[in-house]
């Protein structure tokens, strides 16, 4: 079964900028699939049309197998979103964070209690359950951002940066979350400008630029796409800044002081 | 409890959690606000004043006082949620749930009508203890009370949504709810007043409002209750769908 099926997804906004222009995607139940972009190729703008932040202006989106923009009741209930920006509320808790989510989707409060408690063991924030969220940490507010995307057991999970800012051993921490949720099942969508992020986690992975997936496939296939020796110059040879790869500066000639 | 039911509850339950945190300025700040007027009206005025239309002065102005308390403080109070959470973003954890336009908005509506609802009740119980204040027409004022609250409620949605930055929502406030509200008659008899006034008085919705509720309380009225009555329903029910409109289409909340 397809988790996530985009079918010439457009979205022009009122001030005429076109931010998708006939977006196809489609990502199989269990997949780990990778979307990169320069910033403004229209990354964040497929992620909320497909979670209803957007209205989209042409196009299909269905989450496994349910419509997602106009009867959305049930493709919403199977999709998780960990926004790019910390959207917390400043008036609750870390713990009310959790459980009002999860009564958004409609979650029955023992149910509710169970999981607050087990996911804020698993992103350790046991200790900072009363606290308010306006006075956590970056690292802190990242990790109750994807407790919350998980908190109603989403089939599909939409990450979009979830790691920029973070520090190493977070963002370690984090991957290995993800990795392991993925393995028992989720599906999951990942945007990141981090490279190796990408590549060491997705299964394939799509280049988004100026609102047109331009190139799609795992991270060899994309390499050899663009006739490059990996996925970085793959992306860099998208975005035409091949003077910038890594092997173009090991092959120059050193410079003495 | 269906998913549905569970929803709403939770959606309305965050709106009164989010002003029972700060409930020195949500519910204390009001409270003293409407004493205060109280006691320069009823006490000080009052004194000189004696009666209005053959009605206490000052149990001629408390039933405005209340009206006014369950208005201003629906109205803020969904004006200033819709607005603080759009400002955070935070309005996205609900924007993207499965709950319905009609869900999001009830919640937010519900959310001011009870901070307007615990205002206004508390005023009424000091009320009665402090100058026993009656009530005549108790069928009246219940559906009275309800449709102001829930009127300004769908008003205060109306501009919460509509409002791009804090000053969209003070001037709403300030500049229109405010004077329409003073100039409804609250503190005074609009029949008392010279022309032009009085004719202008007339179109003020709000003097209905304030004849509605007066009529409740201490059964005088310059205007037909059933009219009344019946203008404030269909006024109320045509926001609700103006609203509700507003919450399909996405206007102004997603992009």
């Amino acid at each position: 079964m397809k988790a996530l099926d985009i079918k010439d997804l457009e979205k022009r906004y009122p001030t005429g900028v076109e931010a998708l222009r006939g977006v196809s995607i489609e990502i199989e139940e269990g997949e780990f699939f990778g979307l990169l972009g320069p910033n403004g190729a229209g990354k964040s703008t497929l992620i909320h049309c497909t979670t209803g932040l957007a209205q989209p202006t042409g196009g299909s989106i269905e989450v496994f197998e349910n419509d997602a923009i106009d009867h959305y009741a049930k493709a919403r209930q199977s999709v998780g979103l960990a926004p790019q920006e910390p959207n917390l509320d400043w008036f609750l808790t870390v713990e009310e964070t959790l459980d009002y989510h999860a009564g958004y989707f409609g979650m029955p409060r023992r149910e509710r209690r169970e999981r607050t408690a087990e996911l804020l063991e698993t992103f350790s924030l046991t200790e900072k359950k009363d606290e308010r969220t306006r006075t956590l940490s970056g690292g802190m507010k990242r990790r109750l951002i994807l407790a919350r995307a998980m908190m109603h057991r989403p089939r599909l999970l939409i990450l979009d940066e979830p790691t920029a800012g973070v520090d190493v051993e977070l963002r370690l921490e984090l991957w290995h979350y993800v990795q392991k949720i993925n393995q028992e099942g989720t599906t999951i969508l990942l945007t990141t400008h981090y490279l190796e992020e990408a590549e060491q986690l997705c299964d394939r992975i799509a280049f988004i630029a100026e609102g047109q997936i331009v190139a799609e496939g795992s991270s060899d296939e994309l390499a050899e796409r663009f006739d490059v020796p990996n996925l970085e110059d793959a992306y860099l040879a998208l975005v035409g800044r091949k003077e910038l790869s890594r092997s173009h500066f090991e092959s120059a000639p050193e410079v003495e002081a | 409890m269906s998913t549905a039911q569970i929803r709403l509850a939770t959606l309305w339950r965050r709106e009164v959690n989010r002003f029972m945190k700060i409930k020195k300025q949500t519910i204390g700040a009001p409270l003293l606000e409407t004493f205060l007027y109280i006691t320069i009206f009823g006490a000080a005025l009052g004194s000189r004043i004696k009666h209005l239309h053959g009605i206490d002065y000052v149990l001629f102005v408390i039933p405005g006082l209340i009206m006014m308390a369950f208005a201003i403080n629906s109205f803020t109070n969904n004006s200033s949620s819709i607005l603080q959470q759009k400002f955070q973003g935070a309005i996205q954890d609900q924007l993207s749930s499965p709950a319905s336009p009609a869900e999001l908005l009830l919640a937010f509506s519900l959310g001011g009508f009870m901070r307007g609802l615990i205002v206004a009740t508390l005023t009424f119980i000091v009320s009665v203890v402090l100058v026993g204040l009656p009530v005549e027409h108790v069928l009246v004022l219940i559906p009275s009370l309800f449709l102001v609250g829930f009127f300004f409620s769908q008003l205060g949605v109306l501009i919460g949504v509509r409002a791009e930055q804090f000053d969209d929502v003070a001037f709403a406030q300030t500049f229109i709810l405010t004077p329409l509200i003073f100039l409804g008659g609250v503190f005074y008899s609009a029949s008392l007043l010279p022309q032009p006034w009085e004719t202008l008085t007339r179109f003020d919705p709000i003097f209905y409002m304030i004849n509605l509720v007066r009529y409740g309380f201490v059964g005088f009225t310059e205007v037909s209750i059933p009219l009344s009555l019946l203008a404030l329903t269909g006024a109320t029910a045509a926001l609700f769908l103006v609203n509700l409109r507003l919450f399909s289409r996405g206007y102004r909340l997603r992009a």
